[in-house]
């Protein structure tokens, strides 16, 4: 049966299991709560601060940036989480937590994995603009492109995931994809 | 190399040295090819903002489920070890008479009755969310999927077992078969029901700890004491999800 154990691998993380993909986060959730709670911030920052830090080490698992465990999950949580805290108090410095010692907080806590990809850029007006005509995209696309753009997956990778049989039939429905997303994106701009 | 060819070695992290340095003059003096790598590049950033948005709505649906659990659980301790409230003259007479009344309903429940299973169904059955596909506002697409899910939190469960089924078995995810239970037993259809729950333990992917639980209601329902009780001790022994909703029931069942 399905459980979360501490040798999960970065394969059983990439095939994307929503069972998973919960368990790890309610294992890990109330210690993180409970070693966030002395850095003074409300429970609702907390949370906040556990999910983020939670979908950056998932992203970087799925984008291939760790490409083995150095550490357990729960290192990498509470260590994205440390610096996500220490970032927010910075900037939330005046309003949150006027009587908190900032002069504890290190300008840059050690990351478990210095390779980390730890922000997400705010998206560019053209972007945005990309964006609201990607997601109207068929699910099928939005797939295919998401395998590609996101998780990494090489032509070969993606024909070996299903879906497709050759090489041809998959570069050229990516090619449709694009050109949909462009022809939707030139009409309606 | 053609030009696309490029890009997708790009994007796939597999330039060689010379298709780099192909790459960098193209990118500086062919507008066109610059154009087509913006774009890329523009849509890896917009997928993953996109990914990030499903991720994080799923993870505020766990963040629900938690605190709907958690108030179930205050409720039950509160009935059973909270402190009880000082009782005034005449509430302390009618707390009396009603532990009475609930004595007696219970000792003549539990001897003359037999255990009520179907109170025990309808008091633990609630549909289970849709948490697999998000159903996002102003989406124009209009997959099957999607329908069935539109349906699905439509509560017209009919209609998302026919567009589950309309989907070619090359598209199918893991999860349809959880969600074609789910309709079936809220139609009330506990045989179709039991089928697909026991297909999703087979397939043991997802939503294995949620059938079990479900599969452990249908015998409740179906006044099935031993195999309710199989369903329930393997989820209280392997799982975390309603581990002290099953708890509970286990000890009425003894």
């Amino acid at each position: 049966m399905h459980r979360v154990q501490n040798n999960i691998t970065i394969e059983d993380l990439k095939q994307g299991s929503d069972l998973l993909f919960k368990d790890i986060y309610e294992d890990n959730r109330d210690k993180f709560l409970n070693f966030a709670k002395k850095y003074n911030l409300s429970q609702e920052d907390n949370i906040d601060v556990y999910q983020d830090a939670y979908i950056i080490f998932y992203n970087n698992v799925m984008q291939g940036k760790i490409e083995e465990f150095t550490s357990s999950i729960s290192t990498y949580l509470f260590s994205i989480g440390k610096y996500l805290i220490f970032d927010k108090m910075k900037k939330n410095n005046k309003t949150v937590n006027p009587d908190f010692d900032l002069s504890i907080v290190r300008e840059k806590e050690e990351l478990v994995d210095p390779e980390l990809e730890m922000e997400q850029q705010e998206l560019t007006t053209e972007q945005v603009l990309l964006k609201k005509y990607f997601v109207t995209l068929g699910k099928k696309c939005q797939e295919l492109l998401t395998l590609f753009y996101y998780r990494g997956f090489t032509i070969k990778d993606i024909i070996e995931a299903g879906n497709y049989t050759s090489e041809n039939v998959v570069k050229s429905a990516k090619s449709r994809c694009m050109k949909t997303l462009k022809e939707r994106i030139n009409t309606k701009e | 190399m053609e030009n696309q060819d490029l890009l997708y070695h790009y994007f796939s992290n597999s330039l060689t040295a010379a298709q780099e340095k192909e790459f960098q003059d193209l990118l500086e003096n062919d507008t066109e090819f610059k154009a087509q790598f913006l774009f890329e590049q523009n849509l890896k950033e917009v997928i993953k903002s996109n990914e990030i948005d499903t991720l994080k709505a799923k993870l505020q649906g766990f963040e629900k489920d938690l605190s709907a659990t958690k108030t179930t659980r205050i409720e039950f301790f509160d009935s059973e070890t909270s402190k009880p409230i000082k009782p005034t003259f005449n509430s302390k007479y009618f707390a009396i008479a009603a532990s009475i009344v609930l004595l007696m309903g219970w000792f003549g429940y539990n001897s003359f009755l037999g255990t009520d299973y179907s109170n025990m169904y309808n008091e633990n059955f609630s549909a289970y969310p849709n948490t697999v596909y998000s159903i996002t506002r102003g989406d124009t697409e209009n997959t099957l999927e999607r329908e069935a899910f539109v349906a699905y939190e439509s509560k017209d469960y009919q209609k998302t077992i026919e567009k589950l089924d309309a989907i070619p078995v090359e598209a199918t995810k893991e999860y349809f078969n959880f969600y074609k239970a789910q309709s079936y037993l809220n139609m009330d259809d506990t045989v179709n029901a039991e089928t697909f729950f026991t297909l999703v333990l087979q397939d043991n992917r997802s939503f294995v700890a949620e059938s079990t639980w479900y599969l452990a209601l249908i015998a409740l329902k179906g006044e099935n004491k031993a195999e309710a009780k199989k369903h329930l001790e393997n989820l209280v022994a392997n799982f975390d999800y309603n581990k002290e909703k099953a708890k509970v029931l286990l000890k009425e069942l003894e």
